[in-house]
């Protein structure tokens, strides 16, 4: 099922003094289920082109469309609240809220959301048991590693239960280890429920256990590659 | 940031405590001490206060006023300038005629006794004189010290006699102290050559002082041959002080409180630039910009409230430390040639509190405004990646 289309996409910085375009008339299709790594050199256009998917960049021209419905028709407050409900996101730099535990770092989204406390709780506990780290629920970002903060972040990414999952270079700052680890967990919710990931990466190990590879260069796609397992 | 608004609203609270203790006190000094509310003598006494200027029949007005429920006491004096002299040199003085027990409930005199007593009673070969610590200084006298006293009677006669110091007085005026000097009634009735049941003015002393203006309302009309002035019509700096008091106090308040907003200001603009890939983050993620600008401006909410909260209970715990021990201010002992104390009381009313609370919270808000504005301009795509 196609839940993701980008349609003769074009992001154009400095238009009128020196233009850069950093991405050049994508065309691509995104199915449910996808482990779907985007690859290419620095510059070629992978965050812009994830900052477009996720609704925090506007192309300027072409559509993004989610479930058919187009992201370029939204004004800022529906684009909000359309990430809160169907994006999730997993940054570089984890971003975990420092004040916050581990916990409830992944119920706050949940009560952006509206989701009452019971619920939340409930579901914080089952994605903290999904990410291996039920013993650091009431640990702060401070004492975790790297690795188990972009865990908890991955968490955090999934407690909106959205359709897809959007991680810019999740793994740039974990070790060897720590990245197989997450790796694993990201394979293990993709394939037993069915959650939809799309990277950004320079990561030959992110690319590895991708399924589909779409490369990059100066803004176009130059290959998208499926996996034949 | 806590300790900060903490400091600032103390210091702000204290400060207005001990300015209002300390015109409190000079309002009271110059009412209880040298004005009394309200006076009534004849019309043209005020301007030039001469001994011939007096109150015929004065003992039946003091028995009128008495009868008032809104008088406390009053009190005929009888006075006139005066020339005091000792061996160590000569100045000149106000001399002034009381009845001791009819003043005691208008004036004060006798409780800044620091030596002696007053007018005991006794009525010895040499009359008594209570003087100020000021004169005694300046004439080098001491208890029962003779001091001569020269006037020009109602006769034109210059008349000299000898007082004995039976008591030293010292106000929170060093002038006042100077300058008067009192004895018993009789005792100026006979130097003076002044026949029975006169006074040059009539001092009255209210329970309620804001009455002052009612009642003189009502003496007016009761003895229209008569002035009969208010405290504020005898000296206008003491009104201008009175009704300024107030306004003075908010500018006062108004200074720190701004200083205190400009604090915040830079406090939260701080907090919103330290965590501007957290802000991203989170509008990233989903939280509106509406939901993120109340978020500032509560936390700046909460920060004011919480040290605003702490520095006025430090502050009022203070002020209700002084007010019981006068603070020694002894920097300000030049002002006391202007009446104003050398030790203040510190005192606030309640109502200055909650006022105060409602500006912390108030400008706690109004401050966090253009940091939170400064956050929800954060593009979240640039603040999620910024190092």
């Amino acid at each position: 099922m196609k839940i993701l289309e980008l349609k003769n996409l074009h992001k154009i910085y400095d238009e009128k003094t020196i233009p850069v375009h950093a991405v050049n008339d994508v065309n691509l299709a995104f199915e449910q289920g996808e482990f779907t790594v985007i690859v290419g050199p620095s510059g070629s256009g992978k965050t812009t082109l994830l900052n477009i998917i996720g609704g925090l960049d506007k192309p300027t021209k072409g559509d993004v469309l989610i479930d058919n419905e187009n992201l370029n028709s939204f004004n800022s407050k529906k684009l909000t609240l359309f990430r809160l409900r169907n994006i999730g996101f997993v940054f570089q730099a984890y971003n975990l809220i420092p004040v916050l535990t581990a916990k409830e770092n992944i119920e706050f989204i949940m009560q952006l959301q509206g989701i009452p406390k019971s619920e939340r709780n409930k579901r914080s506990l089952e994605l903290l048991d999904e990410v291996e780290l039920s013993e650091k629920a009431k640990v702060r970002p401070a004492k975790l590693s790297g690795g188990q903060q972009q865990r908890i972040a991955v968490a955090r990414a999934l407690a909106s239960m959205p359709k897809f999952i959007l991680a810019d270079e999740p793994t740039a700052n974990l070790d060897s280890k720590s990245a197989e680890n997450l790796l694993q967990i990201m394979e293990k919710l993709n394939r037993d429920k069915n959650m939809t990931f799309i990277f950004s990466t320079h990561d030959a190990r992110v690319v590895k256990k991708a399924k589909r590879v779409i490369t990059l260069e100066d803004g176009k796609v130059v290959s998208d590659v499926i996996s034949a397992s | 940031m806590l300790s900060a608004v903490a400091i600032g609203i103390f210091a702000g609270v204290f400060s207005t405590g001990f300015y209002l203790g300390m015109a409190d006190m000079r309002f009271k000094t110059a009412i209880k001490t040298e004005f009394s509310h309200i006076r009534i003598q004849q019309k043209q006494f005020q301007a030039e206060p001469s001994i011939g200027l007096f109150v015929d029949g004065s003992q039946n007005i003091l028995n009128q006023l008495k009868k008032i429920p809104e008088i406390e006491g009053a009190s005929g004096r009888l006075t006139c300038e005066a020339m005091a002299e000792t061996a160590h040199g000569n100045l000149g003085v106000k001399l002034t005629g009381v009845e001791p027990e009819d003043e005691k409930k208008v004036s004060d005199i006798h409780e800044k006794l620091i030596e002696g007593n007053y007018f005991t009673g006794k009525k010895g070969r040499i009359p008594q004189i209570i003087v100020g610590s000021g004169l005694a200084e300046d004439l080098k006298l001491k208890l029962k010290s003779k001091l001569k006293i020269t006037l020009t009677d109602i006769n034109g006669n210059v008349n000299a006699r000898l007082y004995k110091v039976s008591g030293i007085y010292k106000s929170n005026n060093t002038t006042y102290d100077k300058l008067n000097v009192f004895v018993v009634r009789d005792e100026f009735l006979e130097q003076s050559a002044l026949s029975d049941n006169v006074s040059h003015l009539i001092a009255v002393y209210l329970k309620q002082g804001a009455d002052a203006e009612l009642v003189a309302t009502q003496l007016r009309k009761t003895y229209p041959e008569l002035e009969v002035l208010t405290w504020r019509n005898i000296s206008k700096e003491l009104a201008l002080m009175a009704d300024q008091m107030n306004q003075l106090m908010y500018i006062f308040l108004v200074i720190i409180m701004l200083a205190l907003c400009f604090g915040i200001i830079n406090t939260m603009l701080m907090a919103v630039l330290e965590r501007k890939r957290e802000l991203g983050m989170l509008m990233a993620v989903g939280m509106s910009k509406f939901r993120v600008f109340r978020m500032i401006i509560l936390e700046s909410v909460y920060l004011s409230l919480t040290g605003g909260v702490a520095g006025i209970i430090i502050g009022f715990a203070s002020i209700k430390y002084f007010e019981k021990h006068p603070l020694k201010v002894d920097m300000f002992s030049g002002f006391e040639m202007y009446g104003y104390p050398k030790e203040v009381a510190t005192i606030l009313p309640s109502e200055s509190l909650v006022s105060m609370t409602i500006m912390v919270i108030f400008l706690g808000i109004l401050s966090a405004i253009y940091p939170a504005l400064k956050a929800i301009r954060y593009n979240p795509a640039e603040t999620i990646r910024d190092e």
